[in-house]
């Protein structure tokens, strides 16, 4: 078993919502982005980089085989389960931050202060707090907790919480488009499997040799 | 102690208390006191590791050049290069620290080291030059402690001839030391040149540079140290001279190295050196000039044999060579950092490149959510707890070449 996931580009309608989807599931720090989705040529958030050249690029984690990010860890704090998911410990990490200056994509962030400081930055109102209540614990190692510790690093970690209830990623489970899709990629049979083989699926940044499993299939057509 | 002994250690201790009250501050409001981000996540406390490491390497280039090689005119300054290697290699140990975000997990490297690491092996031969440059110097004091009075001589170990055996076990251990000591330089450019990640570091060149580079400074930092203590007198010109040939020939070859990089990269001209070599020979324009010129300017004093017989010569040469260096250390960052790695060209585009941009982190609300460019300075928090280790550095040769026989007298 290899999970992994396909976002289909055509599908991607730009919305955003994996984006707060998981910043408000993940209950992510001020500033934390684990999923972002831009729109490669352009400056600002939504604008065409050209005419007739839109289309959006949803990024979060790349959950590689190769994964720089592990092997760089001097202390086994990011690792990968068996089914390849790579994970953060919270208690073990000790913030070098050694893993964001390895990881090629640019999805980890740190937590440059405390989430109580963070917050009110942020100006939230008193009290309004969001995200999966439970800190949730895999082998005994802490891979999320509603309240985050200052100073360590944190990404996505494929909703290894849900998995646990049978319950798909909150951004597939969000996407009013139906971009994205989990699955095993290593049967040839299943549905990630063959719609990779079927539209040409394809990964990022190949040549870093990372192997992901996050695969993407290309848009046929452009917005306007 | 003389006056003015005792006001610079009144002033390093100055510094390393400030700089100790701002890593407590930094360890209370976390690392957004400095200027990092999400997208530029090392700074000034990493490019200080490459630095301190650098430095130590002048115990090394003694205890070789004389136990191995021969060249007996630079025993009397054969202790300082120990002590300055082991202060260096402390410091660099002390700056790592303070860019931890939870610098008391550290033991977890010891619960739970995961060898591929770089940074675990860096750990690893950091610790060992350290306990190998203390033993050294220890060994090479032997013959004068035992002539102390009180602790001093209480530590000496009781053989019949010290200096014989002194001398024996410090040539034993020499090709240990050098080993040990290549290994901290190029262990610690490993951490950057096995990043495929950042085209700046991946490159085979790093690890060579690196010890040409340390080379030129560890020499530096041991020479200035041995013409603060020991003046210019004539019996020790014949070892400045060698010192100031040896750094002159490193800082040739890491010129050498370094440019040879520039050269290959610049001439294929993919998009992403170009973005590198911009960003170093552009953007950081003034600093690149200044990695440059100043160690030549130091390089082109020290050749100087009648530089050489005044303090202030030395002392100005070691200095813009060390210098220098620290600025090449910085330099390791800006074009590593603001490349982004994620760069892709866009669909249905022709001839662009476009960096993805990275969630910075920090909630600022007139700057940008997502960024892909960084001006990185560093805080006065991170300047401050710099200066404080560089003290450290300071405050520990000063003491220690007054409390234990570091120097020769006569
Ligand atoms: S995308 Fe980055 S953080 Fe995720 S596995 Fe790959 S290297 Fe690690
Ligand atoms: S910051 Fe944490 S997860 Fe990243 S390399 Fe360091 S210890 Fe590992
Ligand atoms: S899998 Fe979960 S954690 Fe990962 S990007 Fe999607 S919502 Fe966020």
């Amino acid at each position: 078993m290899r999970r992994g996931m396909v976002i289909d580009l055509e599908k991607c309608i730009g919305c955003r919502s994996c984006a707060v989807a998981c910043k408000q599931h993940n209950a992510q720090p001020a500033g934390s982005w684990w999923n972002r989705v831009v729109t490669p040529g352009s400056d600002r958030h939504l604008t065409a980089s050209a005419p007739e050249n839109l289309y959006f690029l949803p990024i979060h984690c790349q959950h590689c085989q190769n994964a720089p990010c592990v092997k760089v860890c001097p202390v086994g704090a990011t690792y990968q389960t068996d089914d390849g998911t790579v994970l953060i410990d919270f208690e073990r990490c000790i913030g070098c931050r050694y893993c964001m200056a390895a990881c090629p994509y640019g999805v980890r962030q740190f937590n440059w202060e405390s989430s109580k400081d963070g917050i009110k930055r942020y100006e939230y109102q008193n009290g309004y707090t969001y995200g999966y209540p439970e800190p949730f614990r895999l082998d005994n190692r802490l891979v999320y907790s509603p309240v985050r510790i200052k100073g360590i690093v944190e990404k996505c970690h494929f909703c290894a919480h849900y998995q646990a209830r049978g319950l798909d990623p909150a951004c597939v489970r969000a996407c009013p488009g139906k971009a994205r899709h989990v699955g095993d990629l290593d049967d040839p049979d299943s549905r990630v499997s063959q719609m990779i083989r079927q539209m040409n699926g394809f990964t990022l940044l190949p040549e870093k040799g990372t192997r992901p499993n996050v695969y993407y299939l290309p848009p046929k057509r452009k917005e306007v | 102690m003389g006056v003015s002994k005792k006001v610079s250690l009144t002033v390093f201790s100055l510094i390393m208390a400030a700089g100790a009250l701002m890593w407590l501050i930094q360890l209370w409001r976390g690392l957004i006191l400095t200027d990092m981000n999400n997208a530029y996540s090392w700074g000034l406390y990493v490019s200080a590791l490459a630095f301190f490491v650098g430095n130590a390497a002048g115990g090394l280039v003694l205890s070789s050049m004389i136990y191995l090689f021969g060249v007996t005119a630079l025993k009397p300054f054969a202790r300082i290069g120990a002590l300055c290697a082991f202060a260096n290699v402390a410091a660099a140990m002390l700056i790592v620290l303070s860019d931890l975000g939870r610098p008391f997990r550290v033991l977890n490297l010891l619960l739970h080291p995961q060898i591929m690491s770089p940074l675990v092996w860096d750990v690893i031969v950091l610790n060992l030059y350290a306990g190998l440059s203390l033993i050294y110097l220890y060994l090479l004091m032997l013959p004068d402690l035992a002539a102390r009075t009180g602790f001093l001589n209480k530590i000496a170990l009781p053989v019949p001839d010290p200096a014989g055996f002194s001398d024996r076990w410090a040539k034993r251990l020499a090709p240990f030391s050098l080993v040990a000591a290549v290994s901290i330089h190029v262990v610690t450019a490993w951490i950057f040149a096995t990043q495929g990640a950042r085209g700046w570091w991946h490159t085979a060149v790093m690890a060579p540079d690196f010890v040409a580079a340390a080379l030129a400074s560890g020499t530096a930092v041991v020479m200035l140290v041995a013409v603060l203590c020991y003046g210019t007198a004539d019996k020790f010109q014949n070892a400045f001279r060698i010192m100031a040939i040896f750094i002159a020939t490193s800082f040739f070859i890491h010129l050498f190295l370094m440019y040879n990089d520039f050269v290959i990269h610049a001439w294929y001209g993919s998009d992403h050196a170009k973005e590198a070599l911009a960003i170093t020979l552009q953007e950081y324009g003034l600093a690149h000039a200044f990695e440059v010129l100043a160690p030549l300017a130091g390089v082109v004093l020290l050749l100087n044999a009648r530089v050489r017989q005044t303090m202030s010569g030395i002392m100005a040469g070691c200095l813009l060579i060390i210098a220098g260096i620290f600025v090449h250390r910085i330099l390791l960052m800006p074009a590593a950092f603001n490349q982004m790695p994620l760069t892709l060209a866009p669909l249905g585009s022709q001839h662009t490149l476009w960096s993805v941009p990275i969630a910075s982190g920090r909630y600022v609300p007139p700057a940008d959510t997502f960024v892909s460019h960084h001006s990185y300075f560093p805080t006065l928090v991170e300047i401050m707890i710099f200066a404080g280790v560089l003290s450290f550095v300071c405050a520990l040769i000063l003491v220690a070449v007054h409390k234990l026989p570091v120097v020769k007298e006569g």
